[in-house]
């Protein structure tokens, strides 16, 4: 009965110290299992520390817009879409917004939102009152059946949204 | 991917003075995504273009901030109104350094 505690003690002993060993390469970021961590710091505008976080769409509004009340703007904003987009991978989409370009009173940045995609704020158009219109339009990547915004802001800080929804058949983020 | 940051850039065949022009552009860019393994993204400096800016005879008329969202080869158009004639830039920034530009000449008929 002795030597069978003395065994175990020994193992114990044994055993805490090869986990306290474990830990310690843990820290160190060295551990084999977790082959991730070797990249973890990534450097540059491309990493993912300085991509926008991957959040729900009602998180990507706040952190834009704040509390700042959004109007209807479906009578002043013409979002154009398809109803049905078969690839994902490229979505057409155009934006045309009713207003003036004065310098007085001018449309200031267009945002293009897509609800479902894991960055819902897809694109950011920062216009001048010298373009004499506020269009733009792009292609977009939708990842499912989604609804697209499009919020304009004007140079008096009106915000003003429009919305459809596109039925997305095969999705455009690769999984 | 040799063609990358190939731009091209297409404006109405004839402007007159004072018109609202659509400009249609387009560059050669593979556009990354975000990879997964195992569900968890991974971190490196993805090569995507995530700012384009407008210039017009010099002066800066439009910026645009985009993201992996656009997709590959990105195409963007707008519209800016011609008061004089000359070059129309666009240059695509992205996030490995890469600058890319594109102009065309504005004339009026």
């Amino acid at each position: 009965m002795d030597r069978l505690m003395d065994n175990s003690g020994i193992t114990r002993r044994a055993l805490l110290r090869a986990l306290g060993l474990l830990g310690l390469a843990g820290l160190g970021g060295t551990w084999p299992g977790a082959p991730w961590t070797a990249h973890a710091q990534a450097q540059g505008p491309g990493s993912l520390a300085s991509l926008g976080p991957e959040e729900p769409v009602d998180v990507t509004m706040k952190r834009l817009f704040g509390s700042r009340p959004i109007k209807d703007g479906s009578s002043a904003i013409k979002l154009e879409l398809p109803l049905i987009a078969e690839n994902g991978a490229v979505v057409p989409v155009s934006v045309e917004v009713n207003a003036p370009m004065a310098p007085q009173g001018y449309v200031r940045t267009i945002y293009i939102i897509s609800d479902k995609n894991r960055r819902p704020l897809n694109a950011k158009f920062t216009l001048s009152p010298t373009m004499g219109q506020a269009f733009v339009g792009t292609n977009l990547r939708l990842g499912e059946t989604t609804d697209v915004r499009a919020i304009a802001e004007l140079s008096d800080g009106t915000l003003l949204m429009a919305k459809r929804e596109v039925k997305v058949t095969v999705g455009g983020c690769g999984g | 991917m040799a063609e990358i940051g190939r731009v091209r850039i297409r404006i109405p065949s004839s402007i007159k003075q004072g018109d609202v022009v659509k400009v249609r552009v387009l560059v050669i860019h593979p556009m990354e995504i975000v990879q997964r393994r195992d569900g968890k993204p991974v971190d490196k400096n993805y090569h995507f273009i995530n700012r384009v800016v407008v210039t017009y005879v010099g002066k800066e008329i439009a910026q645009f901030e985009t993201t992996q969202s656009i997709s590959e080869n990105p195409f963007f158009s707008f519209a800016f109104k011609a008061m004089e004639a000359g070059p129309l830039t666009v240059t695509f920034l992205d996030t490995q350094g890469g600058k890319y530009e594109g102009t065309a000449d504005i004339k009026f008929s």
